[in-house]
């Protein structure tokens, strides 16, 4: 999985960073009747702004037209965002060709030298956050249970990253909200089964340490799928019925949840089973 | 028997608790936050001038007083200005018409002065004459390179108007340091013919031969204030800067600042006599004084009105004006006027602010991610509630209770402190839900073991409850870890987030630890409630 998030990672050139992290505007417009991509793009390129991105927001997955679109243009190499000038240029000229609907539904402008404090912030949050969980774990379990809990959440986070580069996602600081609340759910997940070895570790001398890891991971699978099932109920709807914003999060939760599932079973698991078959304390 | 009170007691407590909540539910509204209603976030950076290490807390308090007060003027109801953990000042505006003139007014700096006009930069060309423009962005004049002769001018007006204008001299450039030295401008006879002309046909015949000419000053970009300064060449002193005229663009030279708006007494927006837009503006009793010092002195120039480094008009001063009224013209619309006003009239920021995001949520927007994210989080508990029970049977209910009491708590504690409910807030809540529900499948599970051990339900739900604690405890605290990280490094809708979170996580807690239990304990005495059946173990029932 790993693997293919990283190749999924090159393949397309690296991330698609929202303006967020690039600075830009970003602006959701209303158009008097339904016109598909090309018509918008038209317009934009007139205005010499090819490398606009048009997102279609759509009401069902099949539309190729819709009368509202987000217009995204990400600011050049360390310079300003688009003013308010060019940006009602572009509206007069939209206005013009296709017909606007009163007022902006959205407007967002970002300046790059912020969006470099948000990175920052970003990587800072996650950072503490896994420092934080790895001494708690240590504290309450062993310092190796604590490693391979770190270990199976990276996982998690570079599948979703990976998820994300490969279809070309746009990432922002809703995305980061989510791959920190994956840090969390992922970490919770590993501890509930990591908990269950904790308890069985006295039969090892009886079962052997694989056996004991195996049971526990058994004895909590049903657990383990339940508590998915019933986090992904809302969290796929929000999916499927949500605004773009709250689409991307729950994109992200969604990956990351089923990842998060998986990775404590089949992967948080076996290497505290190699790992610890290392140490004495753990052998037959 | 003794336990029994104690677990009715905790009951009982939660009910009144719940009922409480209930009471914040109904009464109170939810605040919503302006990705839901719609407004405007502004966020503000102050940007450091050279002499300071650190932006003063007095002179932020003041920025924000300031930027209250044109708030208040721009007549937008609750409005927020917050800092943040970096100084920068956040804005909240919900509902505002039209967010560009509101960012506009608000980061205004508004520094207004008042200086002599020396004159205006020309590009001379064989059939005509062209204002030199300011290129804003490199902070220099905008020369054509083919461009031969560049004059400085004192009156373009009545260049343009074929009156009489005098030439202050020839701006000559150094093409390898780029240097600017303005010079004496000495061609015989055109600057006469000019004079008598006056109709762009001037200087057809510059004459490029090589004389010595006299130096009257110099053109020094200051990199560290980003302005073009004029020196004198004797002296050194910088006796004026280049500013952009910002009715035509043009590059043009002021002395130094004479009065500022601390002088103003009043600005107001409105129609001269002729019915022309102007802001009319009145000085105090020593601007007074002052500006009936400076008009007489320098009867027939160009007072320029230069607000944020820009020219707004230049009066040409025809009298002494003592009674201490001017007035900026050449304003498009009142509505310009009107914001000129208001930021004339608040007095300068402090500090110049930067503007590093906007975000504009129209009220449509909001609604349409309120009532999907309420949908979402409607069905989704609709489906967890039908899993739960057709899951767990009984111990199903008794989830869904939970479940339900968990809602109200949360909603009437978001209401009673008043947070704002903002989009990944209501993400949030999603998500603790599920999470909510999986401190009672940790529960179930582990009671459900017991009983396949073929202990009594009673005993059951002692041994379940003591195993499933220490785990719901362990994993809600590393969540806890993560929310805490997300609140102190995470900015504006993070943040939102991980409140949502962290009180997510601890209400869930607290009911699961403590309500569940308790109720799970009455009704496992229960014998007709306590069969393997209720606790969704069905292998076990034949015996």
């Amino acid at each position: 999985m790993i693997i293919i998030g990283v190749a999924g990672y090159f393949l397309r050139g690296g991330f698609n960073l929202g303006i967020d992290f690039l600075g830009g505007s970003l602006f959701e417009v209303e158009f008097e009747k339904e016109v598909n991509v090309s018509e918008v793009r038209e317009v934009m390129n007139e205005l010499g702004y090819s490398s606009a991105i048009l997102q279609m927001v759509k009401t069902d997955l099949v539309q190729t037209e819709s009368n509202r679109f987000i217009i995204r243009i990400k600011a050049k190499e360390l310079g300003e965002p688009i003013s308010t000038e060019e940006k009602d240029q572009i509206l007069d000229l939209l206005d013009e060709r296709i017909g606007v609907v009163g007022e902006l539904l959205q407007d967002r402008t970002v300046d790059p030298g912020f969006s470099r404090v948000l990175i920052n912030n970003a990587l800072i949050a996650i950072g503490i956050s896994i420092a934080g969980i790895l001494i708690y774990v240590w504290i309450r379990f062993e310092f190796r249970f604590g490693a391979a809990a770190i270990l199976a959440l990276i996982h998690d986070v570079l599948v979703t990253l990976g998820i994300y580069a490969i279809l070309s996602r746009e990432i922002n600081t809703s995305t980061i909200a989510a791959i920190l609340t994956i840090i969390g759910y992922s970490l919770n997940d590993t501890i509930v089964v990591f908990d269950r070895v904790r308890e069985n570790t006295p039969l090892t001398g009886r079962l052997g340490y694989s056996r004991v890891v195996n049971d526990s991971v058994n004895i909590t699978l049903s657990r383990s799928i339940n508590t998915s099932i019933t986090t992904l109920f809302p969290v796929v709807l929000l999916l499927i019925l949500g605004t773009s914003a709250l689409k991307d999060f729950a994109l992200a939760l969604t990956i990351g949840i089923i990842s998060g599932t998986y990775s404590s079973i089949f992967f948080a698991s076996p290497i505290l089973v190699v790992w610890n078959n290392r140490f004495p304390k753990y052998k037959k | 028997m003794r336990n029994k009170k104690v677990h009715i007691t905790v009951i009982v407590i939660f009910i009144i608790i719940v009922g409480v909540s209930l009471y914040y539910v109904l009464t109170e509204p939810i605040n919503l936050g302006l990705d839901l209603k719609g407004g405007t976030q502004i966020i503000l950076k102050p940007i450091q001038s050279g002499e300071e290490e650190e932006i003063p807390e007095s002179k932020l308090d003041r920025t924000i007083e300031t930027i209250i007060e044109r708030i208040d003027r721009l007549g937008v109801s609750e409005p927020l200005v917050t800092k943040d953990y970096y100084n920068n000042i956040v804005i909240q505006l919900p509902g505002v018409e039209d967010p560009d003139t509101a960012k506009e007014i608000i980061g205004k700096t508004a520094e207004l002065e008042f200086r002599l006009v020396m004159g205006t930069f020309i590009s001379v060309g064989e059939e005509r004459w062209d204002p030199i423009e300011f290129d804003y962005e490199k902070g220099r004049l905008a020369i054509d390179p083919d461009t031969e002769l560049v004059l400085l001018i004192d009156d373009i007006s009545s260049l343009a108007a074929g009156r009489t204008y005098s030439i202050i001299g020839e701006l000559l450039i150094d093409p390898e340091n780029e240097e600017m030295l303005l010079v004496e401008y000495k061609v015989g006879d055109s600057q006469e013919e000019a004079s008598e002309e006056g109709n762009g046909e001037e200087s057809s015949n510059t004459g490029n031969e090589i004389k010595s000419v006299k130096v009257i000053g110099k053109i020094i970009y200051s990199q560290e204030t980003a302005e073009l300064q004029f020196a004198d060449y004797e002296s050194g002193d910088i006796t004026g800067e280049v500013l952009v005229d910002s009715r035509t663009g043009a590059a043009t030279m002021v002395e130094q600042v004479l009065l500022t708006g601390d002088d103003l007494a009043r600005a107001l927006a409105g129609y001269d006599k002729y019915g022309a837009i102007r802001v009319a503006l009145s000085f105090k009793d020593e601007g007074v004084e002052k500006f009936a010092e400076v008009t007489s002195e320098n009867i027939g120039r160009n007072l320029a009105i230069v607000l944020d480094e820009e020219i707004e008009s230049a009066p040409y001063i025809k009298v002494p004006i003592n009674d201490g009224e001017a007035e900026i013209t050449g304003i498009d619309s009142i509505e310009e006027a009107k914001n000129i006003e208001i930021v004339l009239q608040t007095g300068a920021l402090p500090i110049t602010l930067k503007l590093e995001e906007s975000s504009t949520v129209g009220p449509t927007l909001g609604r349409d991610s309120l009532n999907k994210g309420l949908y979402a989080g409607i069905a989704g508990l609709i489906l967890i509630i039908a899993f739960m029970i057709s899951y767990y049977r009984g111990l199903g209910f008794v989830s869904t209770i939970s479940l339900m009491i968990y809602i109200v708590l949360f909603w009437g504690i978001i209401a009673g402190i008043g947070a704002a409910l903002t989009l990944p807030g209501i993400a949030g809540i999603i998500l603790t839900i599920g999470m909510a529900v999986d401190a009672n499948v940790i529960i179930f599970e582990r009671i459900k073991e017991e009983i396949l051990k073929e202990k009594s339900p009673r005993v059951a739900v002692g041994d379940g409850f003591r195993n499933a604690m220490r785990t719901i405890i362990d994993s809600n605290v590393t969540t806890l870890i993560t929310a805490a990280a997300l609140y102190r490094f995470g900015t504006g809708p993070i943040r939102g987030f991980a409140v949502t979170l962290s009180l997510g996580v601890v209400i869930s807690m607290l009911i699961s630890l403590l309500f569940t239990r308790s109720l799970l304990f009455l009704m496992s005495g229960v014998p007709k409630i306590a069969t393997p059946g209720f606790m969704g173990v069905r292998i076990r029932r034949s015996e």
